[in-house]
């Protein structure tokens, strides 16, 4: 079925990606940290993004498998992921100014990740009223 | 736009999700389509021609004519 190798791929791939990007990470932080600055220190900490463009790849590969239905509802999703993560980003921006804490600029990536999990949330349970038994 | 897919699927005693496999889409796909939430491109509007047996526009149909 569609749905289910379409799946199976994404996760294959995805999974693997994850898996090098952990490997990197702990070899970073077990090897990367305790050497001196420098050009050498500066790659190995960098090394976990491997695994990042690993993902991409595996996020491109999803995209052109899975069909046009499923395409067009994935942009609505980030569509409405990206103007919810502005309007957070920007609204805490301001209350930055007004003395909240300074955030990291990972924070950004975490609240796009949940604003994109609320949007496919929502969406999957409207789906859910349409659905045959 | 309206269509008769969700007729022409059940008179072949098909569920959504054997429509699905065999156009190769999602199940969330065929029901997008039956119920008129999405008009499908062309290559698919034709594969489902082609899987029916059936000229396009006897599935496929305009909610209003227009002049």
């Amino acid at each position: 079925m569609h749905e289910q190798r379409v799946a199976r791929a994404y996760r294959a791939e995805l999974f693997m990606a994850i898996a090098v990007y952990v490997v990197l990470l702990l070899a970073s932080i077990g090897y990367g940290r305790p050497l001196p600055d420098g050009a050498l220190r500066t790659a190995v900490l960098l090394a976990p993004m491997i695994g990042f463009g690993l993902m991409i790849r595996a996020i491109a590969r999803h995209v052109r498998r899975i069909d046009e239905y499923q395409r067009l509802r994935l942009l609505e999703g980030l569509a409405l992921a990206f103007a919810i993560t502005g309007a957070v980003t920007f609204s805490y921006g301001f209350l930055e100014t007004a003395g909240y804490p300074k955030l990291s600029m990972f924070t950004v990536w975490m609240v796009m990740g949940a604003s994109w999990g609320a949007v496919c949330i929502a969406r999957a349970l409207q789906a859910r009223r349409t659905v045959e038994p | 736009m309206k269509n008769a897919i969700r007729e022409l699927r059940a008179a072949r005693g098909w569920s959504q999700a054997h429509l699905a496999g065999l156009l190769d889409v999602s199940r969330q796909t065929v029901i997008a389509i039956e119920t008129g939430r999405y008009d499908p491109s062309l290559p698919l509007a034709f594969s489902l021609a082609r899987l029916f047996e059936q000229p396009i526009e006897t599935i496929f149909f305009p909610d209003q004519e227009t002049a």
